[in-house]
């Protein structure tokens, strides 16, 4: 019973940091159908800023912060200098799927190259945990399951109480149809990578938070169980992606109670490809969409 | 030359070999029928392990590694065995991925399986000892030609042997690009819908080539194991696909010798490069640059030279 309320504790926080950078992740992918693998080493290269942060004493908001602004100004940068290029010249679905991985090296040895291949841990005081009944969480971690939270609340806002939103939708759903009608598409596929850029820089910060030791690689792997979270839910659909994290994160750490824990990987692993070969549309969503890349 | 460096010479000449063969299978599979199999390496992986495996000979209670399935085989078998094992392990992951499904949506199902191969072979130890790996497979032939493993003379005939069987691969390649079959295979990647219009069969048509192209591999993961005797989990984690994805993008996909360039550049040249580099940086410091060189000329030649350095032939046929 004790393992089962550890493992369901650990669920819940894995699921909100899934929860915050899947929503990003789906956001940018509906609406611009780029398969965008940097996402993990953007999170990972956040990391390693908000690293930088605490070893300047700059404290957990420091970290937070520069993470998170890291994050949306790289993946504006990146959108605009790599994928935007490419997409404009008319480079297909496979090529761009090529060229994210292309990206998606340079991140991550990037950062090896820099920092080497040893493992680092955030300068912060240990935060005390407070009891729920029988389960326990850090501050840091209730931080975390917080920022969640409200980061679904302002997507959601965002997307159906917005002018922006409403726009956001429009071009996501037909981007042609939404030029036509006077919408700037280009800036509003800006700010998408700027919202999606943001949850990458807060969850890439959150990540390293609650592990006791990261390394350059580790966001990179995370990439697994964020297109796992992103499929379950439904491409672009930042409903079935909060969904997705919380069955995700879940299954992984409970998995742990019944299958030896070196496999606590292949959850997500199974589940992505499960759902891709199944329903790849996703199983909130109705149709499956055939587009092309959208800049 | 001094001992050294006929050594050293001998052994680039087997991986050139080895990688030629390995780019070719890439080039039929990506270049030729345009799928982008991301699992590439677990091909070369299951060929290497096959034929370790089967020359390492039974498992005993006192050996030191755990793994299934040995026998003492002579060499040509093994790596025989490895290209059915590869050929096999292609048809089921093609099986999975092929139908239907949005290219971009294949190229990760498959990047998965690469990762899901990877995290089984290294916590099954009972598989193929695990993340330790095999290790002191024998050095196939030097007993029958009554030759020392570790002399020169033996080093240059298995060079030779090895560059013997990527001529015989590349025979084999050329045959199927040339023929109708391959240019089938080329109208599928280029439009589909076409290709389906006129009562082709894409899943079909395209599975055969993922075994032909797995089973090459396969041979490729078999005598690179051969020649160092050696393998393991860290050996093909899932970048080592992009180097090899990247040899064949450099070097024209779609073109044998294109291809066949883009190894000597990419898989060879990069890893003889690092050889000669002064070690600078902390560990695995020239690795990342490796990689990061990878990333660049990936994009670099993605957007000025996305055929290549020798582009694929314009293939004209006449109207029947």
């Amino acid at each position: 019973m004790h393992a089962f309320i550890a493992a369901l504790g650990f669920g819940i926080v894995t699921a909100a940091i899934l929860a915050i950078a899947s929503v990003g992740f789906t956001l940018q992918f509906g609406a611009t159908n780029i398969f965008n693998l940097a996402f993990g080493s953007t999170m990972t290269a956040s990391a390693f800023v908000a690293y930088v942060a605490t070893e300047a004493n700059l404290g957990l908001w420091g970290a937070v912060v520069f993470g998170a602004l890291f994050g949306t100004v790289f993946s504006v940068l990146l959108n605009r200098a790599v994928y935007l290029p490419f997409v404009k010249r008319g480079a297909r679905l496979f090529e761009m799927i090529i060229v994210a991985i292309a990206v998606t090296l340079l991140i991550s040895n990037i950062i090896q190259a820099v920092w080497g291949a040893s493992f680092f841990t955030l300068k912060l005081a240990p935060t005390p945990a407070l009891n729920f009944g029988a389960l326990a969480f850090t501050r840091d971690e209730l931080g975390i399951i917080g920022v969640a939270v409200a980061a679904m609340l302002c997507v959601h806002a965002l997307l159906h109480h917005t002018r922006l939103g409403q726009a956001m939708r429009a071009t996501a759903t037909n981007p042609a149809l939404a030029r036509n009608c006077g919408i700037p598409t280009t800036r509003v596929i800006d700010v998408v990578w700027a919202v999606s850029g943001l949850l990458c820089g807060l969850g890439g910060v959150a990540l390293v938070l609650v592990t006791t030791s990261f390394n350059p690689q580790t966001g990179t792997e995370f990439i697994i169980p964020i297109l796992a979270v992103a499929v379950l839910g439904g491409i672009g659909q930042p409903y079935g992606a909060m969904l997705g994290a919380v069955v995700i994160g879940l299954m992984t750490q409970l998995s742990a109670l019944v299958i030896s824990p070196e496999y606590k990987q292949a959850v997500a692993f199974v589940t992505l490809v499960v759902v891709l070969l199944l329903r790849p549309q996703g199983i909130l969503s109705e149709v499956a969409e055939q587009k092309e890349v959208v800049a | 030359m001094s001992q050294a460096v006929q050594f050293y010479l001998s052994t680039l000449l087997a991986y050139i070999g080895v990688d030629f063969i390995a780019c070719w299978a890439l080039n039929l599979q990506f270049g030729v029928a345009g799928i982008l199999s991301f699992c590439f390496i677990i091909f070369q992986a299951a060929g290497a392990y096959t034929a370790a495996v089967l020359t390492l000979g039974p498992e005993t209670p006192t050996s030191f590694q755990q793994y299934f399935g040995g026998a003492h085989l002579p060499f040509p078998l093994p790596v025989l065995a490895a290209a059915v094992v590869g050929a096999l392990l292609a048809l089921v992951v093609g099986l999975i991925t092929l139908r239907r499904l949005r290219r971009d949506y294949q190229a990760i199902v498959m990047l998965v399986v690469s990762l899901i191969a990877t995290l089984v072979a290294t916590n099954a130890t009972g598989l193929v000892n695990g993340a330790n790996g095999l290790s002191l497979v024998p050095k196939p032939l030097s007993k029958g030609l009554g030759l020392s493993p570790y002399g020169t003379t033996y080093q240059w005939i298995f060079a030779l042997v090895v560059c013997g069987i990527a001529l015989v691969c590349y025979a084999v390649v050329h045959r199927i690009t040339s023929s109708p079959y391959g240019r089938v295979l080329r109208a599928l990647r280029d439009n589909e819908q076409a290709a389906v219009a006129v009562g082709k069969n894409p899943l079909a048509l395209r599975l055969g080539i993922y075994a032909v192209g797995g089973a090459l591999g396969a041979v490729s993961g078999a005598l690179l194991v051969e020649a160092i005797s050696a393998w393991s989990p860290s050996s093909w984690l899932y970048p080592e696909t992009f180097s090899y994805f990247a040899a064949v993008i450099i070097g024209g996909s779609g073109n044998d010798l294109g291809v066949a360039i883009g190894a000597l550049l990419v898989p060879v040249g990069f890893l003889e490069a690092v050889r000669f580099m002064p070690t600078i940086g902390g560990p695995q410091f020239l690795g990342a640059l490796e990689w990061i060189a990878v990333g660049l000329l990936l994009l670099v030649f993605l957007w000025f030279r996305p055929r290549g350095i020798v582009p694929e032939r314009r293939r004209k046929y006449p109207a029947s």
